[in-house]
């Protein structure tokens, strides 16, 4: 079964409880304290060491109606994606698809290239850099029991490891829910079977639209470029570029083919031309 | 407020809401020395493999170059995974690397590629090292020219799938590029080869094969130049990061001007002019770094200017296709 998030702004109230609770659960260090300026959004972006971030958008307008305010947040996340372009681009295959259809990296694996980080077309995954400088950063390696002891050594020392949102694998072994939605006050991070929630999501709209509230899912359906559905989406109520969200992702590798064959056929050309100066003589 | 919402670069885009103006996608890690020198190298290696097939075996000039060929490509090849290791921060992620092969992925392919090429290269200098009586010669017959034909086909890899393994992420400047960056970095790869084999061979004194060598090197590198200026006219603003400000100069002034124009005209000079030997030598060699300069600048400023694309969140958002 495809488990995953509904993330529904709508009823995000920006109390942080998610990326508090994803931390705390994911022994995740702490990112610093940095103040932004932009609203109450400190956290500023996901990153190998920050798995959940609520995303503050003050929106005023002046008109003729008088003033218009709405404050918009967001809890963004991995979008675990059908297609995903970090799991496809990861060069040792530390970057599964586990029993839960999301897409998990094997800290032990995960060499460090850095590869997932620009092939992610959301901008998720991050590497965390100087990994683990004292012992075991956090728990995700050591799902497999046997492998406990082994892997706390061969975490140390590393120069870096990709880091993302895990979908709370260990959690969802033991039949719970994530750190994420376990928190949330507000329901607005609802976690379940995909199919469940995707059928839920469009109700929901149907209902705020009712409402006279302009409403759109992202990800609940292919979000194209070849990525194909999400299995954590969104209820956005404006442009999603406007929640940092790209209008139009692309799978990376969907490149390949282009990329290849004018390669081949530059290759070909030079060794023909070569070949001309090296015997017609 | 306008102001915010135009993009920094010579063409104006839709106006795009953003997120405080934070980028949209993370910044590449590779501006390090390390990756950047594993893509030259790489490229290079690539390059001597398929100029080894190229070389004329009926000729005492071309036998010579074969020979500085696939000493050097095994040299190179020994020293790439080194060079990634330094990157990577201990031996055994290179390993870890090995633990599959991914077609989907250029970097898992490109890893096999570097050790077939490896395993091809070490069986190319056996066979010099059975011709020349150094090892034995029935060493010959268990290294035939077929791995001197596998490793230029390896090679022919080596020599574009950087370019795809760049192409084929979500960074914009990469991205927009998937055609031009691969070709790009064929060419680059093929001049700087050639550049490196005239001057290896100049140094050894083999100058016969260095008109012919740099013959290849100046259409190769012309070819170079057509694909980097037709990617800076198709790239739009997904180009702004490489053709514009910093990263503009120093691409036009150490690849086009240094890099590509220079050679192209010291070697048109001796192609023409029939100059004394000692000044032709010198001429090889200044023409050969300035290729393999270019080169490598190439490499680096398209990896730099993927950390000032993502700088840029409107150009993030719509992906090229």
């Amino acid at each position: 079964m495809a488990t995953g998030f509904f993330t529904d702004t709508t009823l995000c109230i920006g109390c942080k409880a998610c990326e508090v609770a994803c931390k705390q659960w994911n022994e995740l260090p702490s990112d610093g304290f940095k103040f932004t300026g932009d609203s109450y959004d400190n956290t500023s972006e996901l990153s190998g060491t920050t798995w959940r971030h609520v995303a503050f958008i003050e929106q005023m307008s002046v008109d003729d109606g008088g003033l218009h305010d709405r404050w918009l947040m967001s809890s963004d996340v991995c979008k675990h994606c059908t297609n995903a372009g970090c799991m496809e681009a990861c060069p040792t295959g530390a970057i599964i698809r586990n029993e839960f259809e999301s897409v998990f990296i094997q800290p032990d694996v995960c060499n460090g290239c850095g590869y997932c980080v620009t092939s992610c077309p959301f901008g998720v995954v991050d590497l965390i850099e100087k990994f683990d400088p004292g012992g075991v950063r956090y728990n995700l390696a050591s799902l497999v029991e046997a492998r406990r002891e082994e892997d706390k050594t061969a975490l140390q020392g590393h120069g870096g490891v990709a880091g993302k949102c895990t979908l709370c694998y260990d959690r969802q072994k033991i039949g719970f829910e994530p750190a994420c939605a376990k928190a949330c006050p507000t329901q607005s991070i609802q976690f379940g079977d995909v199919d469940v929630l995707r059928d839920r999501a469009r109700k929901r709209v149907e209902t705020l639209t009712a409402r006279g509230v302009s409403a759109e899912l992202y990800g609940a359906d292919d979000v194209g470029g070849g990525v194909g559905p999400l299995n954590a989406f969104f209820l956005l109520t404006d442009r999603p570029e406007t929640y940092n969200l790209p209008a139009q992702p692309v799978l990376p590798s969907t490149r390949q083919p282009a990329g290849y064959s004018s390669a081949a056929i530059a290759a070909l050309g030079l060794a023909i031309a070569g070949w001309m100066i090296f015997h017609n003589e | 407020m306008s102001d915010l919402l135009e993009p920094p670069g010579r063409e104006e885009s839709v106006p795009t809401p953003t997120y405080y103006d934070r980028p949209l996608l993370k910044m590449p890690h590779w501006d390090n020395w390390n990756v950047v020198t594993y893509l030259f190298l790489g490229g290079v290696m690539g390059g001597l493999g398929v100029i080894g097939v190229l070389a004329d075996p009926k000729r005492e000039s071309d036998r010579k170059l074969k020979r500085t060929l696939a000493v050097t490509s095994l040299v190179l090849a020994a020293a790439n995974p080194a060079v990634l290791v330094t990157h990577l921060g201990r031996p055994e992620r290179f390993l870890h690397m090995l633990r599959i092969a991914k077609f989907k992925s250029p970097m898992s392919m490109g890893v096999w590629g570097l050790v077939l090429y490896s395993g091809a290269a070490s069986m190319s200098v056996a066979r010099e090292l059975a011709l020349a009586d150094v090892l034995p010669r029935w060493v010959r017959f268990l290294a035939p020219t077929l791995f001197g034909k596998l490793q230029a086909l390896f090679g022919a890899f080596l020599m574009g799938y950087t370019g795809v393994l760049l192409s084929a992420t979500a960074n914009p400047l990469w991205s927009s590029g998937k055609r031009h960056i691969p070709v790009a970095f064929v060419c680059s790869s093929m001049s700087s080869a050639c550049a490196l084999s005239s001057l290896l061979s100049t140094l050894e004194g083999n100058s016969e094969v260095t008109h012919r060598l740099e013959r290849l090197e100046m259409l190769t590198s012309t070819a170079e130049l057509a694909a980097l200026i037709s990617f800076e006219r198709q790239a739009g603003v997904y180009g702004n990061a490489l053709f514009t400000g910093a990263k503009g100069d120093r691409l036009r002034t150490y690849t086009t001007r240094t890099g590509i124009l220079a050679p192209l005209a010291l070697n048109l000079l001796g192609a023409i002019v029939p100059l004394p030997k000692p000044v032709d030598a010198v001429r090889t060699v200044i023409a050969s770094v300035l290729t393999l300069l270019g080169g490598y600048i190439l490499r680096d400023t398209v990896v730099t200017a993927g950390r000032v694309s993502v700088n840029d969140p409107r150009v993030a958002s719509v992906q090229p296709k």
